[in-house]
């Protein structure tokens, strides 16, 4: 049957540009996501140092130095930075979030009547909450790959200046955790105000268990209550140290999604290269076999019309 | 005698992290010596010198401003670049220090929103802060690498 092997051929050429495809983009996101691993890496124990440190300082100190320490009594309103890429084809790793914040603002508002303002770094997730009715004040343009501090300025300018202002009286944002490259979290963490809770230590090892209870396990936090001195004054010392070290932190946070965007995409390409593969490899078996049963046809036409004139 | 358990991180890496006797800081009041048992601190950094006393030992880093905490003996500090005096490069420090003088001359003379003068006086300093710790702890012992460091 040439038709049907015409066909089987067909499939088999688009299949294996689909493979190219996916094999190009694969190894594209592979040398993004090792860039993304390194820096995320390099920031980390900074970044977990400069928590730390801040949340060392809003427990010892009276939160009367800093507007930024300050509890407020009673949350009217959450604002919530949304992490996100822009492009797709990065497996579940939009829609775990997304799906993640909608649940959380969807709980909050049942629970609390707390409305929730959004502010979006990333294009998918803007497409997302759009489409969900949700209310978007801002949107950042993600970078492919952050590399500076001062790339994401203004979205921690704009952070903390609405919390000053007391536009929101919490401020949350919600990011993918990179574990490892095949593991990768969805996360909310609170930013502020400034409290402390134990499970928004450490960035990069989300609670998997057994990583935070190794984790946990350090020698820390003395149980002696003691304040900080000072110098030269809290009040200045804390007006450049917070702001900065919030700035760390978000910084952090976007390096940790860029690793787990580009990582995730990387996985999600190779599983398609994979699939592909292997459907080509099907498909040349059935190719093969098509054709020899043709040929096979052909030779029994021919012999059975020998036969017939003999 | 106690140690401090200390560690010196930038946002590229972990710089210096060892036990100490004592260590000397370029704080924006000016230089704070820490001895074990200080009392809790917490202070901002200028551009600087940090001098490092451990095991009769000197091991001079220069910082370019920062945060210090030092609580039980633990310090921390965050820096936004620290290096340690054999990994500067003084022909290269020089070369930074006038380039970033040179355009500080140029103000007013460029549009003013193309150069950000801030971070240029910020550069500036840090680039004087490296080439004095490397001047002072180089003229001293010339030649040979006089700080061996314990890792």
């Amino acid at each position: 049957m040439p038709q049907a092997t015409r066909d089987i051929k067909r499939r088999i050429k688009s299949v294996r540009n689909t493979h190219k495809v996916t094999k190009a983009m694969e190894m594209v996101a592979a040398a993004k996501m090792r860039k993304a691993v390194s820096n995320v890496v390099a920031t980390r124990s900074y970044s977990n140092l400069a928590w730390e440190l801040v949340k060392n300082l809003a427990r010892r100190t009276d939160s009367k130095y800093h507007p930024l320490l300050e509890k407020r009594d009673k949350i009217k309103k959450i604002g919530m930075v949304l992490i996100t890429s822009n492009r797709g084809l990065c497996g579940g790793f939009n829609n775990q979030i997304i799906d993640r914040v909608t649940q959380y603002v969807r709980q909050q508002k049942e629970e609390g009547g707390i409305e929730s303002d959004l502010v979006i770094m990333g294009k998918k997730g803007r497409e997302a909450m759009l489409k969900k009715g949700h209310t978007i004040i801002a949107e950042f343009t993600k970078l492919d790959i952050t590399n500076t501090i001062p790339e994401i300025r203004p979205l921690s300018n704009l952070i903390i200046n609405d919390y000053l202002e007391g536009k929101y009286d919490q401020v949350m944002i919600a990011y993918t955790d990179f574990i490892s490259t095949l593991v990768q979290k969805p996360r909310i963490l609170e930013l502020l105000p400034i409290e402390k809770r134990e499970e928004d230590r450490y960035l990069g090892q989300a609670k998997t268990g057994k990583l935070e209870t190794e984790k946990i396990s350090e020698p820390k936090t003395p149980s002696i209550e003691f304040e900080y001195l000072f110098e030269p004054s809290a009040d200045e010392v804390l007006g450049e140290l917070l702001p900065r070290l919030l700035e760390m932190q978000i910084y952090q946070v976007i390096l940790e999604s860029d690793a787990s965007e580009h990582s995730s995409r990387m996985v999600a390409m190779r599983n398609a290269s994979d699939a592909a593969a292997d459907m080509i490899d099907g498909l040349t078996l059935i190719f093969n076999k098509a054709r020899q049963a043709s040929i096979t046809a052909e030779l029994a036409d021919i012999s059975g019309g020998r036969i017939a004139l003999e | 005698m106690p140690k401090i358990k200390f560690k010196i991180v930038t946002p590229e890496k972990v710089v210096y992290e060892n036990e100490i006797d004592q260590i000397t800081l370029t704080t924006k009041m000016g230089e704070v010596t820490i001895l074990p048992n200080h009392i809790p601190l917490v202070s901002s950094l200028k551009a600087g010198e940090i001098l490092i006393k451990k095991d009769g030992q000197e091991i001079p880093l220069a910082v370019s401003g920062g945060f210090a905490e030092l609580a039980n003996n633990n310090l921390v500090i965050l820096a936004d670049t620290a290096e340690r005096v054999e990994e500067i490069d003084e022909a290269q420090a020089e070369e930074a220090r006038k380039r970033a003088e040179e355009f500080l001359k140029r103000r007013g003379q460029v549009a003013e929103e193309a150069v950000d003068y801030t971070a240029l006086a910020a550069k500036l300093e840090k680039e004087l802060a490296r080439l004095k710790v490397v001047r002072k702890y180089r003229r001293n012992r010339p030649s040979q690498p006089t700080i061996r460091l314990e890792e």
